[in-house]
């Protein structure tokens, strides 16, 4: 499942891509690419398990 | 390898890696993303001195992918554009299983060289990249099946005895090839003295090859020449040219390697002789 907080744009944070790009509207910036599969889930990856960014903007950010 | 073969005047292998999968045009807009884009680096690369190019490939979106294919059209798109450089494929891939990470040796022809993680990382705060030993033997077998030589990736120390280990299980053919990474987080601290250390602690007749990330790119490749060692630069592991300034390319970063070379008068290896030296 996809993280809420991912959108695809092709600009923003100061930036104009070419093509849409993976982008946080929690940080306000585009996404690292490995970071992005966490946003998107790949591989099994969850963002609510493997993104701290996520888990501390929804008040889980502890371990 | 180690001193002596700088005073000997041992060619230094130079490895560009030219896009990486951590990082895109978002912390570069010089990063190469898409195969036409990777293969002109490349192209510019080799032009200035580099022998090997170290390849990942991407989504359109500018996101890590892995499949055959789009390795394939990366790898394509490079020896379109290449005259004789060595094509190393990346088999890296955090969060990624088995089945995936395979798929960058399928394409046809086979890299010449790829890469082996030695041993778990971690990634952010929460994520690790964990190359399991069995993974690590997996992915070993496919290339010396399909006659890819192995670039082990030591990303710290424990990592050695991982090498050590793959020795025992496997019959790697000489000479082992293994990439001493320095930088943040669970890889080697980035200092010149963990540097030796770690030579002193590979195998009996292994050739290394020096990685430093970020800032430790310029001084820890410029020590790996004055030990004999090979070296590996480009923006996959450091986006600055110097402090506060973004490198402009892959090239930039090779051509000022090659000056640093021959001031102290160590030959830059051809990709012929770099195919010689590493046993291709």
């Amino acid at each position: 499942m996809s993280c809420p907080y991912l959108e695809y744009r092709s600009s923003g944070d100061g930036y104009e891509f070419d093509t849409e790009r993976p982008f946080c509207t929690v940080l306000e910036t585009f996404v690292q690419p490995m970071r992005a599969d966490i946003c998107t889930g790949r591989y099994a990856l969850e963002h609510g398990r493997d993104c701290e960014i996520y888990r501390e903007h929804v008040g889980d950010g502890s371990d | 390898m180690g001193y002596d073969d700088y005073l000997a005047g041992e060619p230094v292998i130079i490895t560009a890696a030219l896009t990486g999968g951590v990082h895109g045009k978002e912390a570069n807009p010089a990063i190469p993303e898409t195969p036409a884009e990777i293969g002109e680096a490349a192209a510019a690369a080799e032009a200035a001195g580099a022998a090997v190019v170290h390849l990942h490939a991407r989504r359109d979106t500018g996101e890590r992918a892995f499949s055959t294919e789009r390795f394939q059209a990366v790898t394509d798109a490079v020896r379109e554009r290449t005259d004789d450089v060595i094509i190393q494929h990346s088999t890296g891939g955090t969060g990624a299983p088995l089945s995936v990470r395979r798929q960058p040796l399928q394409t046809d022809p086979a890299p010449e060289m790829a890469s082996l993680d030695m041993g778990p990382l971690n990634r952010y705060d929460h994520l690790t990249s964990e190359n399991p030993r069995g993974m690590v033997d997996e992915l070993y077998d496919e290339m010396s099946e399909r006659g890819i030589k192995p670039e082990l990736e030591v990303f710290n120390d424990g990592h050695l005895n991982e090498v050590a280990g793959l020795l025992e299980r496997r019959d790697l053919e000489e000479p082992v090839y293994a990439t001493l990474i320095f930088g943040g987080g669970t890889l080697s601290p980035p200092h010149p003295r963990n540097l030796l250390n770690a030579i002193e602690n590979l195998p009996e007749g292994a050739l290394f090859n020096t990685l430093g990330f970020g800032p430790h790119q310029l001084p820890l490749t410029t020590m790996g020449l004055l030990v004999g060692g090979h070296v590996r630069v480009g923006l996959e592991d450091n986006v600055y040219y110097r402090r506060g300034e973004l490198a402009e390319s892959n090239a930039q970063l090779v051509a000022r390697t090659v000056r640093l070379a021959e001031e102290l008068e160590r030959p830059v290896a051809t990709p012929a002789q770099a195919r010689s030296t590493l046993g291709l």
